[in-house]
């Protein structure tokens, strides 16, 4: 495989920014997705660090809007007290969201490698 | 194949899939009493066909399991297999004192049986996927021991590898597990704990330290990645499988008349027990991602990245739903429990099992992978297993989640049967998405038989000479 060229500053902090969006999707909401915009700031357009960032800020506001505002709107529709609410909004929820945390993993793995997520 | 004994590994093969096929054909009946209650009645009764679905499943993954022990612990060790004619020879008494427990089953009623196999000498029938026969129970003993032997005789005698040590100590523990068998105290209560001590020691417990040997050979095998990089994983996967997997056993304990610690105890520990199943997906997404080679056998590495994720999704993750007190004390023994058992068995042992004979089968027959035509039909296997898989288990969540609802959580609870008629329609579905599996098993079987461009081979996969992209 190619080997791109990235500092070690770099590749340690895509490796970082990759785990926050993992840990933002998991364990630690929210204090991690905080702890993503910051690295974001600091990192530069074009740069391996700057890509990971991005991309995990953009996972998680679709995740978000994908699991909260969908669901939101499910219960909406269905009402509160409709067993069939529960029925479409737990199977939607647990499986979406295991979705986004395996896209996570894959964006992780390739943060170690200092790749982007996809080939090219 | 460097060792001639590895061989033997396809026989077990053989009968995996074999006792696979049947498996799911009573999965498919069962399906269907679901929602046809007199089908097949009264020749096959539904406790009976439940009792060899899940009796079939249990045994011919063990048959996959030593089949894989057999295949990678000769090359592991540097050295042919201690004595392959006790394989041998083992591979047949299990198979017929198998079929024959399968056709007891199906033959006599289970109190026929229990008596024509004197089980009233050491009583241990009667309970879930441990309904055999002493005498049976005593031959995989027997079996196990000689198996155990042999194996441990080739890794003793031979190199010692991560590898090849996880996988032993995994075997023995579920040796060693099965011994709880046998015990089968009066007191309901301690009844449980024992037979807990088998199933839940067995697959959060010793089988993960067999399945994640078995995935570590296939990945370094397929991506050329490093053995130190590979060990590390394994380190950390099986210590976590155990640290959370031994005292986890506490959430079967919420409500069957045992201390109230256990709720504790058990959701804590327990909750951890997606730990080794994330791990084994991080691994093995990170070595596929690493890899210093492209093994021409693409099915083999879609089955071993696929097994990462599927047994996250049906352990790690469908566990995790109902495993905390709070929870369970609603969703225990509901739907939701048959979506998770699925999932989890599939995702995590079935298809490691795959994984290993997709890898291994080809290189018995001959060759370093199966001919292109044959992999694309390998693959749509994959897919339609999988996927109908996950259809199973969305149906099943579905009507769990009602079932729940209606009958315990609702101001108005309804009996049992008033609800089971209301999920009429996800059994239809489950059915359905049954038969859709069958379909890929079939073409699974299909896949050996094919005919086409032979791949490429290349002569020797060791690094220098490895095809690199
Ligand atoms: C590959 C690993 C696993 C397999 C094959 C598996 C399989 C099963 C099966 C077949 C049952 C039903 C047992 C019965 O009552 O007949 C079950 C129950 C259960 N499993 Fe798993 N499981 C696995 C991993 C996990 C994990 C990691 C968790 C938790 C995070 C978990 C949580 C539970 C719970 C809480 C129950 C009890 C459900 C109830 O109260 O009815 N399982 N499992
Ligand atoms: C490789 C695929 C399969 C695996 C690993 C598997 C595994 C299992 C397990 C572990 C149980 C016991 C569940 C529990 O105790 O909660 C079970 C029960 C059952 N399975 Fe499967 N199964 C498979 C395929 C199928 C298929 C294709 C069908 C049919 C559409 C099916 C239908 C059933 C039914 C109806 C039960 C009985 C559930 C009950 O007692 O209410 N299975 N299976
Ligand atoms: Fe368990």
């Amino acid at each position: 495989m190619k080997q791109a060229q990235h500092t070690n500053e770099q590749l340690k902090n895509a490796s970082n920014v990759a785990l926050a969006s993992l840990l933002n999707l998991t364990l630690l909401p929210v204090i991690s997705f905080i702890y993503l915009l910051f690295i974001y700031k600091n990192t530069k357009p074009g740069q391996i660090d700057h890509y990971h960032a991005k991309l995990g800020i953009k996972l998680n506001l679709v995740a978000f809007a994908a699991l909260f505002l969908v669901s939101a709107l499910m219960i909406l529709l269905g009402g509160f007290n409709s067993p069939w609410t529960w029925v479409y909004v737990i199977s939607y929820f647990t499986i979406v969201h295991t979705i986004f945390i395996v896209i996570a993993v894959w964006a992780l793995v390739r943060a170690w490698s200092g790749d982007k997520l996809t080939k090219n | 194949m460097k060792y001639q004994s590895q061989s033997i590994a396809r026989l077990y093969f053989i009968a995996a899939i074999a006792l696979f096929i049947g498996q799911i054909l009573f999965g498919v009946t069962m399906g269907l009493q679901y929602v046809w209650g007199d089908f097949l009645f009264p020749a096959i009764p539904f406790n009976v066909a439940r009792m060899v679905h899940t009796n079939l499943l249990i045994v011919w993954l063990l048959f996959g399991f030593m089949g894989a022990a057999y295949y990678l612990i000769p090359e592991e060790s540097e050295r042919e297999l201690f004595a392959p004619w006790l394989a041998k020879l083992m591979f047949w008494i299990f198979l017929v004192a198998g079929a024959l427990t399968i056709l007891g089953y199906l033959l006599v009623p289970y109190a026929t049986l229990a008596e024509m196999t004197m089980d009233d000498l050491l009583p241990t029938m009667g309970r879930e996927f441990l309904e055999q026969p002493t005498i049976t129970k005593i031959g995989i003993v027997i079996v196990a021991l000689a198996f155990l032997f042999n194996i441990g005789m080739t890794i003793l005698t031979g190199r010692k590898t991560v590898i090849n040590l996880v996988l032993l100590t995994g075997l023995t523990g579920l040796a060693v597990f099965f011994l709880f068998a046998f015990y089968v105290p009066d007191n309901l209560v301690l009844d449980k704990y024992f037979w807990w001590f088998v199933v839940h020691l067995w697959v959060e417990g010793v089988w993960e330290l067999i399945m994640a040997s078995m995935l570590a050979y296939v990945l370094i095998k397929v991506t050329g990645v490093d053995r130190e990089v590979i060990e590390k994983w394994l380190y950390i996967i099986i210590a976590m499988a155990l640290i959370s997997g031994l005292v986890g056993t506490g959430h079967h304990f919420f409500w069957i008349g045992t201390p109230d610690y256990w709720q504790w105890l058990g959701s804590i520990f327990s909750a951890l027990e997606p730990i080794p199943f994330f791990m084994m997906t991080l691994f093995a997404f990170n070595v596929v991602n690493k890899r210093r080679r492209n093994h021409p056998n693409k099915a083999a590495v879609l089955w071993a990245l696929g097994t990462a994720v599927m047994a996250f999704l049906g352990a790690g993750v469908w566990g995790f739903l109902h495993t905390l007190a709070p929870v369970n004390f609603y969703t225990h023994g509901t739907q939701i429990t048959a979506a998770h058992g699925h999932m989890a068995f599939y995702g995590a042992y079935v298809m490691v099992n795959l994984t290993v004979i997709s890898y291994a089968m080809p290189i018995i027959r001959g060759k370093q992978a199966n001919n292109e035509r044959a992999q694309v039909i390998e693959m749509w296997s994959f897919w339609l297993m999988t996927v109908s898989m996950v259809f199973i288990t969305l149906f099943l969540t579905g009507a769990g989640i009602l079932q729940v609802y209606l009958q315990r959580y609702s101001e108005a609870p309804l009996p049992f049967i008033v609800v089971q008629e209301k999920l009429a329609l996800f059994y239809w579905l489950r059915e359905f998405a049954g038969l859709v599996f069958l379909v890929g098993l079939i073409l699974y079987v299909y896949s050996f038989f094919a005919k086409g461009k032979e791949v490429e081979i290349v002569e020797d996969l060791d690094m220098k000479k490895a095809v690199t992209s």
